[in-house]
């Protein structure tokens, strides 16, 4: 009796889930639509946009204000969906903006990147 | 005109009651079990001096037998419930402001055998007409007697709750202990006084009916002990409450002039008090224009080590840890091991890893009234030399040894060993021990002027161990990644403010220049340390700034970055003695004497970075700035920038490369250096090259450290500025597919310096 007590408690010991924060399962929410998200490296974001044209995307250090990283890209209309990487930032609170050519904002979020 | 406005301001600064206030003594440690100990040192100020004040002096949770009194109380009125004589933890008195003084210039401080600090705490307000202070719990209370004033109980209830005082709203006096019962009875000339309590939901159920106790359960059933509460405090006359008619639903203190409660029904027109604060404690009084200081002292050694810690504005402290040191063996050790964070001020306490246990540190010899003149003094030419006689010595004192002495009641203080001669011991005392000249030693008797300058005394010598404690040393360390802190605290600024130096000041030998206003200046920018600042010097800024070779080799131990100084060696660094500081790279600083005597053991420290020409993260220097025994211990502090200049950046895939563009906007400013930390995630990305457009023709620079790219430029030689034109182009290649880049790179360091070496706040956006 007690080796099997001894064996089950190795066998549910062996089977403890390991205390790793799962990577959150991509979200097909529009980002822009919540008032904050806490993503991953290389997590995919999504969101909508009415006409097709060159977009920027920018991230702003909430802290400080300032720029830390912009990309141009060209977007389509509908359902639109990129990747945010983070292994870059060092900082962990920050606007997420949407801007089109004429630097007018169609978006804006708080990302929480670590 | 004039006399109007005067009279104006006069009238509003009256009626705004600008100035008031109370200050504080700084601490001091008592001695033990000692009486009439000298605690003054609060002062009022600002207070009408024809206005009568209300104060109130009170030790906070002090130390079991501590005490206080007053020895002058002339002018002064007790509150109700106080006596001014005695002993005493609290006392509320009334009286103009120039007496509450004088009375604060006697306060003693009695203390008994525990430990433990002593909060002495003063509040002071314009005592206001037609409200009583209860010093007990802090509320002021104000009774309606008149009989305008009386109404019913719920009228009472209700109106009370329409007041506000001093920024509390009122409520309908409650009575909940003996000592207020007896304020309100000698403060209220009135009787069948109405108070909140009442049975008006279910008869005999009294409940406390208003403030901070209310809904409480008093009693469950009429009659004066039945269904009394344990705990809560039930006064009843005899017989009551009774509920007679049914409706006998609310209380009256009072009742008939017996100081004791009925029970009444609603259409009764009594007297009420309304009662203002919600707290049990004085001291957590919120009341507006009711001012109030405190200061912590000490019964015995309480020793603390408190530290605070700024290293300007784009430094996060809690990257930084410190753990405290004492010596031992000759060596600074630590004291228990414990790494303790900065926390988001920059304040860390260190007073549980104290090494508390003293040592022996030399010899104290007392010299006391006895028989023998076996010790006397010389005063002349200003220097007084004490003799102690060789025969008072043995093997466990040696003359040397001795390091302070007491003379009879002259002297207690250290002392300076000279020499030994026949007879005696001799040793330098740093005083003209006036009362042994002038007669006024209350040891008189033992005291002879045997002339030629010399008083002998009649006197025993014994000796005792002074026991000190261990010196002790603060080192601090960082979890910060070096490289990228030491590139936002050594910048584009500080390499052109060097090259300016340098091209003015001459290019050999320490010449002060005349960029540089500090010693400290050429210090820190005395690179390799040798005591000289040249053009070698500014070459290694340089190499620096482009990513050719690191200041500090790239290592990870802070002692190869920052030096610490007290502030007086600190502020001591001039342009002319600055070279003397070679060689001082420290991450820790000892020794910390910790006093015997006093309780607040705080050291200024200052730092310094090496490399930091420009002094934006370095201490400032200052001779009449932060005192010497501030709480202040360790101030680094950031220049102020002000003025700005604008930088965009912009990322995109194009024919499958990653290209970044920094461009910059110098707006009014004549920018002649720049620098920008493009992160990278080189798991994703592969540098390849940076590409200038550049006006003025700089030295420009794009160097790869592996996860990031320094980039920039820098003009030297006079010979233009950065335009609107500027921009950096960098290129990567990806490793691997990847569709889009936001977030792949970053910035994370910013400068830029004008042509008057003036830093620049780079805003990106």
């Amino acid at each position: 009796m007690k080796k099997i007590i001894l064996i089950s408690l190795i066998l549910l010991v062996g089977c403890t889930k390991m205390e790793i924060e799962p990577t959150p399962p991509p979200s097909t929410q529009n980002i822009f639509s919540v008032k904050e998200s806490r993503v991953t490296d290389g997590q995919e974001i999504h969101f909508q946009l009415s006409t097709a044209g060159v977009y920027t995307l920018t991230l702003i250090d909430k802290e400080n204000g300032q720029v830390v990283s912009r990309e141009r890209f060209t977007g389509q209309s509908g359902k639109n969906i990129k990747k945010i990487y983070t292994n870059s930032i060092e900082s962990q609170y920050l606007y997420l903006l949407l801007e089109d050519v004429t630097k007018t904002e169609i978006g804006k979020t708080t990302i929480i990147t670590k | 005109m004039k006399k109007l406005i005067v009279t104006l301001l006069f009238l509003l600064t009256s009626f705004l009651g600008f100035g008031q206030s109370v200050s504080a003594p700084d601490s001091k440690s008592f001695l033990q079990s000692t009486n009439g100990q000298d605690a003054s040192g609060f002062v009022l100020s600002g207070f009408g001096s024809n206005e009568t004040l209300l104060a109130s002096i009170s030790l906070i949770n002090p130390p079991t037998g501590t005490t206080f009194n007053l020895t002058t109380t002339t002018g002064l009125t007790a509150a109700s419930g106080f006596t001014l004589a005695g002993d005493k933890t609290r006392l509320v008195v009334t009286g103009t402001m120039a007496n509450i003084n004088t009375a604060l210039t006697s306060l003693k401080v009695n203390t008994g055998s525990v430990i433990g600090n002593v909060q002495l705490s003063v509040a002071a307000t314009v005592n206001p007409i037609g409200f009583f202070y209860n010093g007990v719990n802090g509320h002021f209370y104000k009774p309606l007697t008149a009989t305008a004033d009386r109404t019913t109980y719920t009228n009472a209830r209700a109106r009370s709750l329409l007041t506000t005082f001093k920024g509390q709203t009122g409520y309908l006096v409650t009575i909940t202990s003996t000592s207020e019962e007896e304020f309100i009875r000698v403060n209220v000339p009135a009787t069948n006084v109405w108070f909140a309590a009442t049975d008006e939901v279910v008869d005999g159920r009294w409940v406390i009916d208003a403030g901070p106790e209310k809904g409480t359960v008093m009693k469950t059933s009429n009659g004066q002990l039945a269904g009394n509460i344990q705990g809560v405090y039930n006064n009843w006359c005899g017989g009551e409450p009774n509920g007679s008619n049914g409706s006998e639903n609310y209380a009256v203190a009072k009742w008939n002039g017996a100081a004791c409660w009925n029970d009444l029904s609603n259409n009764w027109n009594n007297p009420y008090v309304i009662e203002y604060g919600t707290w049990t404690n004085p001291d957590d009084a919120t009341f507006t224009e009711f001012y109030t200081n405190s200061v912590i002292h000490s019964n015995g050694q309480v020793l603390r080590a408190q530290f605070n810690f700024d290293f300007g504005t784009n430094i996060d402290e809690t990257k930084f840890n410190t753990i405290l040191l004492a010596q031992s063996n000759n060596q600074y050790l630590p004291t228990t091991n414990t790494n303790r964070t900065l926390n988001g001020l920059g304040r860390v306490d260190m007073t549980s890893d104290l090494d508390t246990v003293k040592i022996s540190n030399g010899k104290k010899g007392n010299i006391i009234a006895g028989g023998v003149e076996w010790s006397y003094v010389n005063i002349s030419n200003g220097v007084t030399t004490l003799y102690i006689d060789l025969r008072k010595f043995d093997q466990n004192t040696q003359p040397s040894d001795v390091k302070r002495v007491s003379i009879l009641d002259a002297y207690d203080g250290e002392v300076t060993y000279q020499q030994t001669s026949l007879y005696w011991a001799h040793y330098v005392v740093p005083s003209t021990l006036t009362k042994i000249t002038d007669g006024t030693s209350s040891f008189v008797g033992n005291i002879r002027n045997s002339g030629y300058n010399n008083w002998a005394f009649a006197c025993d010598v014994l000796f005792n161990n002074i026991n000190v404690y261990k010196p002790h040393g603060v080192r601090l360390s960082t979890t910060n990644n070096m490289a990228s802190l030491y590139n936002s605290i050594v910048t584009v600024s500080d390499v052109f403010l060097a090259f300016k130096e340098v091209s003015n000041g001459g290019l050999f030998g320490n010449e002060s220049g005349l960029e540089f206003g500090s010693g400290v200046q050429f210090m820190n920018a005395d690179i390799d340390g040798n005591g000289m600042f040249n053009e070698l010097d500014t070459y290694k800024l340089l190499q620096h700034l482009t990513g050719v070779e690191t200041i500090g080799g790239g290592s990870t131990n802070l002692s190869d970055y920052i030096k610490l100084y007290t502030k007086s060696e600190y502020d001591d660094i001039t342009k002319t003695n600055w070279y003397t500081q070679t060689n001082v790279t420290r991450n820790q600083y000892t020794p910390l004497n910790l006093s015997n005597s006093t309780l607040l053991n705080n050291f200024t420290l200052n730092a310094t970075w090496i490399g930091d020409v420009n002094l934006s993260h370095s201490a400032q220097q200052s001779v009449n700035g932060v005192s010497a025994n501030s709480v202040r211990v360790m101030s680094l502090s950031t220049n102020s920038v002000s003025t700005d200049i604008n930088a965009s950046i912009i990322g995109e895939i194009s024919n499958d490369k990653v290209i970044i563009r920094i461009s910059l906007d110098p707006l009014q400013q004549e920018v002649v250096g720049t620098q920008f930390q493009l992160n990278y995630d080189n798991s994703k990305l592969k540098f390849e090259k940076v590409d200038f457009v550049t006006n003025g023709n700089p030295m420009n620079y794009g160097t790869n450290r592996g996860s990031f790219v320094s980039i920039g430029s820098l003009i030297t030689n006079g010979g233009g500025v950065l335009d609107k034109t500027t921009e950096y182009r960098i290129t990567f290649s990806p490793i691997g597919n990847i569709t889009n880049i936001l977030g792949l790179t970053s910035i994370s360091t910013t400068d830029a310096v004008n042509k008057d070496g003036k830093q620049l706040k780079v805003k990106l956006n």
